[in-house]
């Protein structure tokens, strides 16, 4: 039984590239690629994997390795993936190149909503866009007749009325693993309440009213969360959601398709996605727009680098996209929208529209700062003003040192 | 032994340390005193960023690096002291909070949080792995012969198993209603969250590593154990000594050395604690001194690393260890001094 | 050997010494189990709340993979004989047909010929038994234990989790073979020399050792990564990128490691009569050929505890191997890390535990077939302070 299942999934998996294996025309230049490694990725890759000579590197350690391997001569790597986070260090140190010629060359089916362009030159192309949103279980709110949140506020009420329920264990689930998640909810929240992180001379600007109003807004969440909230990332709430544990969570769009994969899902079905929740009346969703996307490395040879994006523009088409539909919300051309991205589609399109993350030397620092001091607020070790106050001091000191401030 | 004969035995040893970790160590310990800048200039950048169906353009102003004729980000290195020192050890927080004898204080500075973890660990951990090794390997000893063998096999599993799977695999049995915390909530009848508060989270790392390292004492003081003196055991036996006082005054002395090549081992390796904060996710809560460091090292999205403050904060450390490692060591140097000549 | 009579314990004694065994062995081999369960499961039923649902698994049965009452029996029956047979005949065989110079090898190769017999009864065999036996007997047959092997079909099968096998293989092979024959020199170099330069290198290998590494490998990533700009003044066009270079994390590990050996290895050798190879040295041997002569035919045990601990090392290394290797040449543990750290899904992280489950078994196999030596080895004075 065991030998067949091995023979059985042997034989599919050559059918299956088989059946994939029709790249439009074959690769002779050797190219690598270093990418993150989440499922619109293997996608992508796997697409230019069948133009032969292509090797991918789908790491974890990615942020780490990207900025010096493309620094090195020549460059360890022809394509990059990068997000709005992760490519401001390539563009600082001047390590990739821009594309204009080569998108007028092989990138007939590109659209403009793809191009990145910075000082006017195409220095990306975007595949997809990625955004917080609004998850919640569509049963339970039917059930107690709660309309679909569109406000913190409301959010909050509507966990209020299901935890009197007793439906599920908990009302409300967070990314708040303390580090980066804990520090991009505030990044979400923040603007949210119309802060402003900086001031015109870099130095930070969090120390504000909108910054105490975004952490009590934040703590207030603790109330409905599971207590262990400070150890949950965004895979743990995806399980707590797929467990039928919780019930509404601001999570990323591109962890919708799981929550309808039978294999793992006990909600199948269940589970409806929204705009995020805004943190005013009449602002914008508290949350932020992401896009993932290639680029290509300087150090490099013209020929390697117009092989490398011919290659990547044969892993951006219609097919690759058809092939995992679900698996991001595409900005490619042949891309489908179904019910699972209305929530990001309506987070987008709002009006006024959630900023995209604003990736800058200084936004990575306070970051860091962020991610690092609030912890101790939700664990009730400290105030909202002295949290901030650290928050500053941390900033101002790791600002000083990368010489960001005199 | 000669000279050029000694060098000749200990050479190739000698040159990969020192490639490999002197060389890394002295560039920690100069960099510890400079500070490594880019030359930022300001310059308005129009960025367009894809919304989903059309983009949205913003003009602000970057602050950004200068790059040379090279295409290279130009940097200046400059000799800062000990400010870098200054900016981990926050020492006018630090007597601001003694001062005001806040102990609470004292515990917002990261360092002095760092420190207290890491001592508290490593402290504590070490006689329970003594402890607890010399328990087995006494009990082993005292098992009936045919059962040694899978005994000492299922015993050694925790030290052999891959450290970030050994803490993976605890982690799931506590975390969230994983089976274990199940299980304690039944018989307690309360809502139990082993990761929601510090002290939890503390006595699971510390199980872990008593529960990783124990086995690797108890495979020692089991061999040690082979060779304990039979005849030394029986005179104390017709001496009338109990049970207890052979242990205390034949057993222990004999394993001594043992206990101190484990003693040196355990501090050094708690001392650089880290596996468990990541794997336990105790950021939050508690963390450790080259937890702190690897924090300072890893850079953010936007690539910055505080390179100055984690080499500064890797001599601290260092320096911690040579201080606990004093004492192990006044006896090494008088066993050499005693059998060297 | 007969207990002198003072030595006899009394019952209490006795037992509260079993109970106290019987609990520790519960305590160290649970995770481990447990891990091992769930890698059988489907996501549902792995990360479910109750333990007995992880056990019998009704979401994985309910897909229709499963066990049945027979399965259970007679895989326990060989899995029982397997596991006495090893402990208690395997090491005759080894002995015995094997020339006496080359028992290390004798004890792997014979380790090898076990693991796969094991595999294929297990695997092979007892399976298409099993489907014939459960068609025959009607309910008995019937599935009653949720069980699936689909992770680590996927994990060897789709993901081509065999070629980090191959590189973790090569990666420990290197560190072992490596760290013993620098560390043996050194050892015995250290061992024999009374001089206080002696007593300070040992003193500086310790300090060494309790450096953070973090910082270590931090500092390498640039320079490997820039190596082949750094090297080319010196070795021209041809210079290497170190980055992503099996052999350079080898010297890397190997570096690491090296504090511990030479401890290990130097009182190892202490305690080896100095007279042994003073009388080689007086019949006219130089040191290296009383190394070789004298030294070598007795210190294997040592070497070899040694070289257990060089392996863990290398094999379970993550924080070296994670930064300094690229996709190609990726071990296993930063592999697995890799289903965790990425966006993951359950999927993803049951067949995580699966490959992580896979690559305890070298190591399960590893110290049952070595455990006599590790006690020897460090009966016989490596260990000695």
């Amino acid at each position: 039984m065991f030998l067949k299942k091995i023979a059985l999934a042997g034989a599919i998996s050559l059918m299956g590239s088989a059946a994939f294996a029709a790249c439009s025309y074959e690769n002779t230049t050797p190219i690598k690629s270093l990418t993150a490694g989440f499922e619109a990725w293997k996608a992508v890759t796997d697409a230019m994997a069948e133009c032969g000579n292509f090797q991918a590197e789908l790491d974890q350690e990615f942020r780490t390795k990207q900025p010096a391997a493309f620094e090195a001569n020549p460059s360890l790597y022809q394509i990059g993936g990068v997000s709005n986070g992760t490519i401001t260090p390539l563009i600082n140190a001047g390590t990739i190149r821009p594309l204009d010629d080569l998108v007028a060359k092989y990138g007939q089916n590109l659209t403009p909503n793809q191009l990145i362009r910075i000082n006017g030159k195409i220095m990306a192309v975007a595949m997809m866009v990625n955004t917080q949103h609004l998850m919640y279980r569509s049963d339970i709110l039917a059930d107690l007749g709660i309309e679909t949140p569109t406000t913190w506020d409301e959010v909050y009420a509507a966990a209020e009325k299901i935890k009197e329920a007793g439906v599920v264990d908990y009302p409300l689930g967070a990314t708040m693993k303390s580090g980066w998640n804990l520090a991009q909810e505030f990044v979400n929240m923040y603007p949210g309440h119309g802060g402003q992180f900086f001031n015109d001379d870099n130095t930070t600007a969090v120390n504000s009213d909108a910054g105490v109003a975004a952490l009590e807004t934040m703590k207030k969440a603790l109330a409905f969360t599971d207590p262990e909230v400070l150890v949950s990332d965004s895979t743990y709430v995806q399980q707590q959601f797929q467990q039928g544990k919780i019930a509404m969570a601001n999570l990323w769009s591109s962890r919708a398709g799981a929550m309808n994969d039978p294999a793992e899902s006990q909600v199948v079905g269940k589970v409806a996605m929204a705009a995020a929740p805004k943190a005013v009346a009449d602002g914008a969703p508290a949350t932020t727009l992401w896009w993932d996307g290639i680029v290509i490395a300087k150090n490099i040879s013209d020929e390697e680098a117009d092989a490398a994006f011919r290659l990547a523009m044969e892993g951006l088409d219609a097919e690759t996209v058809q092939g995992a539909n679900d698996a991001a919300i595409w900005l490619v051309n042949g891309y489908v929208p179904t019910e699972i991205a209305e929530g990001a589609i309506a987070t987008a399109t709002a009006a006024p529209a959630p900023p995209a993350y604003p990736s800058t030397t200084q936004m990575g620092l306070l970051h860091t700062a962020l991610g690092n001091e609030l912890p101790a607020f939700l664990t009730g070790d400290r105030d909202a003003a002295a949290t901030l106050t650290a928050i500053e001091e941390a900033y101002t000191t790791s600002a000083k040192e990368a010489g960001v401030l005199k | 032994m000669k000279f050029k004969t000694f060098a000749a035995f200990v050479g190739p040893s000698v040159f990969m340390m020192l490639l490999f970790i002197a060389a890394p160590l002295v560039s920690v310990f100069i960099q510890s005193f400079q500070v490594t800048q880019p030359i930022l200039q300001q310059v308005e950048v129009e960025t367009c960023t894809p919304g989903f169906l059309t983009q949205t353009c913003v003009t602000e102003t970057k602050t950004v690096p200068v790059l040379d004729d090279a295409g290279k980000t130009m940097t200046e290195t400059r000799w800062v002291g000990l400010q870098s020192y200054r900016n981990v050890l926050q020492m006018d927080k630090f007597w601001e909070a003694v001062g005001n004898g806040s102990w609470n204080d004292i515990m917002q500075i990261d360092f002095w949080k760092a420190l207290r973890f890491t001592l508290s660990f490593t402290l504590l951990t070490l006689p329970l792995v003594i402890g607890v090794g010399l328990a087995i390997a006494l009990a082993v000893n005292n098992a009936t012969r045919s059962i040694r063998g899978p005994i000492i096999f299922i015993s050694l599993l925790p030290f052999i198993i891959t450290p970030v799977i050994g803490s993976l695999s605890i982690y799931w049995l506590f975390v969230g209603d994983g089976i274990l915390t199940a299980m304690m909530e039944r018989w307690t009848g309360t809502n139990i969250s082993m990761f929601a508060q510090a002290w939890t989270i503390e006595l699971l790392m510390y199980f872990y590593r008593v529960w990783h390292v124990a086995p690797f004492a108890f495979v020692i003081f089991y061999a040690g154990l082979q060779t304990v003196n039979m005849d030394t055991l029986e005179s104390a036996v017709i001496d009338g000594a109990s049970r207890w006082e052979r242990l205390r005054h034949v057993i222990v002395p004999h394993l001594m050395p043992l206990i101190v090549f484990i003693a040196l081992i355990h501090l050094m390796d708690c001392y650089r604690v880290f596996e468990e904060i990541v794997g336990f996710r105790s950021q939050a809560h508690v963390i450790s001194l080259q937890w702190l460091t690897y924090d300072f090292m890893t850079p953010d999205d936007a690539g910055n690393r505080a390179i100055s403050r984690a080499s500064a904060s890797a001599m601290l450390t260092m320096i911690g260890i040579v201080f606990l490692l004093i004492l192990p060591l006044r006896r090494t140097w008088r066993d050499h001094k005693g059998s060297a000549h | 050997m007969s207990t002198p009579k003072a030595m006899q314990q009394s019952f209490a004694l006795r037992f509260s010494s079993g109970a106290f065994l019987a609990f520790w062995c519960l305590l160290a081999a649970f995770p481990i189990f447990w891990i091992a369960v769930m890698s059988f499961k489907s996501p549902v039923d792995a990360f479910a709340d109750s333990a007995w649902d992880v056990i019998t698994g009704p979401a994985t049965r309910a897909n229709g993979d499963g066990l049945s009452i027979i399965d259970i029996a007679l895989g326990l029956a060989v899995l029982y004989f397997a596991i006495r047979w090893a402990f208690t005949r395997l090491p005759g065989l080894v002995q015995r047909y094997c020339p006496p110079g080359l028992l290390v090898l004798g004890w792997i190769i014979g380790a090898l010929a076990y693991a796969i017999l094991f595999v294929l009864i297990f695997f092979g065999v007892l399976p298409l038994v099993l489907g014939v036996l459960n068609s025959l007997l009607g309910p008995l047959g019937n599935p009653v234990l949720g069980l699936t092997t689909q992770h680590y079909v996927a994990v060897w099968a789709e993901n081509e989790f065999y070629r980090n096998f191959l590189n973790s293989m090569l990666v420990t092979a290197g560190v072992v073979t490596i760290s013993l024959t620098v560390g043996t020199l050194a050892g015995y170099g250290l061992a024999r020399s009374g001089s206080d330069l002696a007593f300070w290198l040992l003193i500086l290998a310790l300090v060494f050792r309790a450096l953070p590494h973090s910082v270590l490998v931090a500092g390498y990533l640039p320079v490997f990564i820039n190596s082949s700009e750094i090297l080319r003044p010196i070795f021209g066009e041809g210079a290497p990128t170190l980055y992503g270079q099996p052999w350079a994390v080898i010297a890397v590990l190997v570096s690491i490691n090296q504090p511990f050996t030479i401890w290990m290895l130097r009182s190892f050798f202490q305690n080896i009569p100095a007279e042994l190879d003073e009388a080689a040295r007086v019949d006219g041997c130089s040191h290296f050929q009383a190394f070789r002569r004298v030294i070598m035919p007795v210190m294997w045990p040592g070497v070899i505890t040694t070289g257990l601990f060089s392996f863990l090392l290398g094999y379970n290394d993550f924080l070296v191997t994670s930064l300094l290797l690229d996709a190609q040449n990726q071990t296993m543990v930063p592999a697995i890390a890799g289903y965790f750290n990425r966006e993951t899904t359950t999927t993803d992280q049951v067949e995580a535990v699966a490959a992580a489950v896979s690559i305890t078994a070298p190591l399960f196999l590893l110290v049952m077939v070595f455990q006599r030596q590790i006690v020897s080895g460090l009966t016989a004075g490596a260990v000695k302070g």
